[in-house]
């Protein structure tokens, strides 16, 4: 028996609810003003990047899926699922998962479930995530609070995984991670990672050099700077670099923002990375609408993520018109 | 017992809602680098039924399309992330799948019917291929080898069941197939030799018509084989070899002596029997000779009372003639005795009730038949024949045709396969069943146009045949175009390389494109074939037959020319008695009309004496010398004749 069906065996009322999106992955961190020191020239300037070969590489993202699969009274109970994969690009330029972790849990606050239901839960599912909540909660804010615990758990997982990767690339072999490298020590220290971020909601820069920064050509790159704030928690070089050409579409078409190891040799060779970084633009990684950001292979790890994943975790198709039952 | 390796699955299968899996067919993806291809058989298993329990369910199909695609939404964002340049080259290769869609062959437990399960799949071995292909229902009791199927590495054994081949369940073969390739003539000479090698049910022999070049005149000699061959004979379980008793018949040509044959070279030429008959045989296949424009009611009346009451028989024709009409010349005879005889007595213009003029129309026709077709049927002199009575278990009879005009041709048929159903009805052909094979169904059992005695005679043995053990392997380039109960009534069907045309035709509409492509460039020696155990056809492939060629039969064995009457006469009987000297042959026939000597020829192939030279010596007769006018003296007058001039 799955433990949503031990739940409302208990009595909870059955529920197929999936929230509609968040607003996804973003380099904004809460409460943090961003700034930027640079460390390559005085002022931002715009440095043309020739394609080059990639050397070795391997990627990593991650996906997260939940859903509403009860109420206790008002109390929405949730079922969550997270993974990620590292997927190791081959001499065959075939990406091959090397590794790959998932995890698939509750999320429900404990104290407002009914004892008889929290019972079932415990019993049942072996993996479940406590939310706090103040009294007289709205269900709205439980799922608020429910949506970041399992952004929270992606970011686990793929944290965890990208420093099992690092720890055992293989010389020249690089790691290019979807999002902030930032977020961990041991990736912001590696001469060979990557974070590149695709949605630039933190601004590192004002007036002249923020628009310098925002309209650099296509197969350009800006100045290399220290990303300067409260979520670079741990210090990283950064640069932004254009894919495709933005005019005739919006200021940040084709426009990413990439995270290295704050060292001299970031500097040194952050025309060379962004040379094959600039190659990853083909194949285009259709029909995402981020295609224009996503590099194929990082949209390759999360359809592979992806066509693992459970199922039932997707919203239906179908109408929600009610259920007859049988 | 050796240990198997657990077998690899190489594909699994998928259903979606536009593509489901039904009971019939499903849809399954494999690695990009496969060896799976069209008509490849598989094995699918390991379906999760309820409870997430293992189904037990097995399926078998075959692939009969082939699908590939990328992840790529539209090619026009291939051109922008190549930039327009087509040699430019991505770090990253698509994400493509090899995605297949195979019929459904069979199901263990067969009860109930239910869609295929969303299982692994297998490449079929042997065992796999025999459950896929039913024939662990007839192998090996009633099992006849029809080729290799072979895919990813693995090879089976193809059988057919002989119930469904030679009968009595079905029967008949019929094999299509662009020409030149030979392929279909050598699918049957190997299919031939695997049914003598095989068939385990009785006394069988073979019929082959040859109706074009020198295709089936050396399968007594052995051709040359390759080392794959014989492997896959070995594989088969056939003995790759001639056939071993072949028996060739050939009608002569117009000169009444030399064969009219490609079989003619002197090593060979003894071993080809005479085919001629004469008004006995013919008579009865008068509507085969005579077009509808010469029978009507009235002379088909005569015809019938020339056979019931005149032939053999000894006749008195009203006019104190005795008759007994034998041959054509007989026949004339008669003819003109009741011509004669009608015209002296003045009495009516008709005889027994038939009309002088259609009596007269009779004779013309039939005595043209033996100038239309010289060589086959003979004015006069005795018949030589297929050993009707004293057929041989294993043995292969050919007819050689080839260079018998279309009349001729359709008169041979029409006896022959005549001669085999009446004696296989009374049971004393001597032999259980025999396989007729006929080329060129597209000319002889055509769908449209009139219905002629020969394209009778075919749908007779297609749809009764299997009843008498009398089985038609029918083979033509154009399936499309031969009479559809003929085809219809094939239990077995194969199909070698097929034009592109005849494939466009709705009787191809059940394959699908794929199939129909790989039917259009499948090489030699590979074919198609559909038996009624096969729910599906299946690709196999056989190995040369191992027979000579035709075209390598004539370099080897070059035809001999026409001889002369006199040294083709000593020919003949030489053959017949290795005493014969030809200077005695020669000196006897010298100044002796040749119709004369056919004769004596024709008496002694029938008769077969011990020897050979005093019978044709008997036959031919004493020489009668012509004599010379006696001196006639004068008479003189009773009265002398006065001087008086007046």
């Amino acid at each position: 028996m799955q433990w949503w069906d031990a739940l409302v065996a208990a009595g909870a009322v059955p529920a197929a609810f999936v929230p509609p999106g968040g607003p996804g992955r973003t380099d904004a961190d809460e409460g943090a003003e961003p700034g930027a020191d640079l460390v390559e020239g005085e002022a931002v300037a715009v440095r043309p990047v020739a394609l080059t070969p990639a050397p070795p590489v391997c990627f990593l993202d991650g996906i997260e899926q939940w859903k509403v699969v009860g109420y206790d009274g008002a109390v929405p109970i949730v079922r969550a699922y997270v993974a990620a994969a590292v997927r190791r690009r081959g001499p065959d330029r075939r990406l091959h998962t090397a590794y790959e972790a998932a995890r698939d849990f509750a999320i429900a606050p404990l104290a407002a479930v009914a004892p008889a239901r929290r019972r079932a839960l415990e019993a049942h599912c072996p993996d479940v995530v406590d939310i706090a909540l103040d009294e007289g909660v709205q269900p709205a804010r439980v799922l608020e609070l429910a949506r970041r615990a399992v952004d929270a758990a992606r970011q686990r997982l793929e944290r965890d995984l990208a420093e099992r990767c690092v720890a055992t690339l293989a010389p020249g072999e690089w790691l290019v991670v979807d999002g902030l490298l930032s977020v961990s020590a041991k990736l912001a220290r590696h001469p060979r990672a990557l974070g590149v971020i695709k949605s630039h909601g933190a601004q590192f820069f004002t007036g002249a050099d923020l628009e310098r920064a925002l309209t650099v050509p296509a197969a350009h790159r800006t100045s290399v700077f220290r990303a300067r704030g409260g979520h670079a928690r741990n210090e990283v070089y950064s640069w932004y670099l254009r894919l495709w050409p933005w005019e005739g579409n919006d200021l940040l078409y084709g426009l990413l923002r990439v995270e290295a190891c704050a060292a001299a040799e970031t500097i040194a060779g952050a025309t060379g990375t962004s040379g094959w970084l600039l190659g990853e633009r083909a194949p285009l990684a259709t029909p995402d609408a981020r295609w224009d950001r996503l590099m194929y292979p990082i949209h390759d790890v999360e359809t592979y993520l992806r066509s693992r994943a459970p199922r039932d975790l997707l919203s239906h198709r179908a109408s929600r018109l009610p259920k007859t039952g049988t | 017992m050796i240990a198997r390796p657990d077998p690899v699955p190489v594909g699994r299968v998928v259903a979606t809602e536009l593509k489901p899996a039904t009971p019939h067919q499903f849809h399954f993806w494999t690695a990009t680098e496969s060896s799976i291809g069209i008509g490849a058989i598989v094995k699918v298993e390991g379906g999760v039924g309820r409870g997430d329990v293992e189904s037990g369910r097995v399926v078998y199909g075959v692939v009969t399309d082939g699908f590939a695609y990328s992840d790529l939404a539209t090619p026009l964002h291939d051109v922008v992330g190549a930039e327009g340049d087509p040699a430019s080259t991505t770090p990253t290769v698509r994400q493509e799948i090899r995605y297949w869609t195979a019929a459904v062959l069979r199901q263990t437990p067969e009860e109930p019917l239910q869609p295929v399960p969303l299982g692994q799949v297998f490449v079929a071995g042997d065992a796999d291929v025999a459950q896929a292909l039913r024939m662990d229902g007839y192998v090996p009791s009633r099992a006849i080898p029809i080729g290799l199927y072979a895919s990813g590495g693995l090879e089976a054994p193809v059988y057919l069941d002989a119930d469904f081949l030679l009968g009595p369940e079905a029967a008949h073969l019929n094999i299509s197939g662009v020409s030149g390739l030979a392929t279909k003539t050598s699918a049957v000479e190997f299919l031939l030799g695997s049914i003598f090698q095989h068939f385990a049910r009785g006394q069988i022999a073979a019929l082959c018509f040859n109706v074009k070049g020198p295709d089936l005149c050396f399968l007594d000699q052995a051709g040359e084989l390759s080392e794959e061959d014989r492997r896959r004979y070995e594989r088969l379980g056939v003995a790759p070899r001639p056939f071993e008793r072949v028996r060739y018949y050939a009608p002569l040509k117009a000169d009444g002596v030399n064969l009219n044959t490609l079989r003619t070279h002197p090593d060979l030429v003894s071993t080809v029997e005479p085919l001629t008959w004469g008004l006995q045989e013919v008579v009865d296949f008068a509507e085969v000779l005579l077009n509808r424009d010469d029978i009507d009611a009235k002379a088909d009346a005569f015809i019938d009372f020339l056979r019931d009451r005149v032939l053999g028989r000894t006749f008195d024709d009203g006019f104190g003639g005795e008759h007994r009409v034998q041959t054509f010349a007989d026949l004339n005879r008669l003819f003109r005795s009741i011509f004669d005889g009608l015209e002296t007595a003045g009495r009516s213009d008709t005889w027994r009730t038939h009309h002088i003029a259609t009596m007269r129309k009779v004779r013309n026709r039939l005595s043209n038949i033996s100038t239309r077709c010289k060589g086959l049927v003979t004015d006069d002199g005795p018949s030589s024949d297929l050993p009707w009575g004293d057929f041989e278990d294993r043995a292969v009879y050919v007819i050689d045709v080839a260079n018998v005009d279309p009349l001729g041709q359709d008169l041979v048929f029409a006896r022959v396969v005549s001669q085999l159903r009446e004696r296989l009805e009374r049971r004393d052909l001597g032999v259980d069943a025999v396989v007729v094979f006929v080329d060129e169904l597209n000319k002889y059992a055509p769908g449209d146009g009139a219905d002629t005695y020969v394209k009778k005679m075919l749908l007779d043995i297609s749809e009764r045949g299997r009843y008498l053990g009398l089985v038609l392997f029918g083979a033509e380039q154009f399936r499309s175009q031969v009479h559809r109960r003929v085809v219809g009534n094939a239990g077995t069907q194969v199909f070698g390389r097929m034009d592109m045309d005849e494939l466009a035709t709705p009787g191809y509409q059940v394959l699908s494109p794929a199939t129909k492509i790989k039917l259009a460039t499948l090489p030699v020696g590979e074919l198609m074939v559909r038996h009624p155990h096969f729910t599906q056809p299946i690709f196999v492939r056989f190995p040369k037959p191992p027979v000579l060629r035709g075209r390598d039969g004539v370099e080897r064995f070059p035809p001999a020319q026409d001889l002369p009457f006199e040294d083709a006469v000593v020919r003949q009987l030489v053959r017949l008695d290795a005493r014969v000297r030809p200077n005695q042959v020669k000196d006897l026939i010298a100044d002796r009309a040749e119709e004369d000597v056919r004769r004596a020829l024709a008496a002694v192939r029938q008769q077969r004496p011990e020897d050979v030279l005093s019978l044709f010596r008997k036959v031919l007769g004493g020489r009668v010398a012509a004599e010379a006018p006696r001196e006639r003296r004068a008479v003189p007058p009773l009265n002398p004749i006065s001087d008086e001039p007046y």
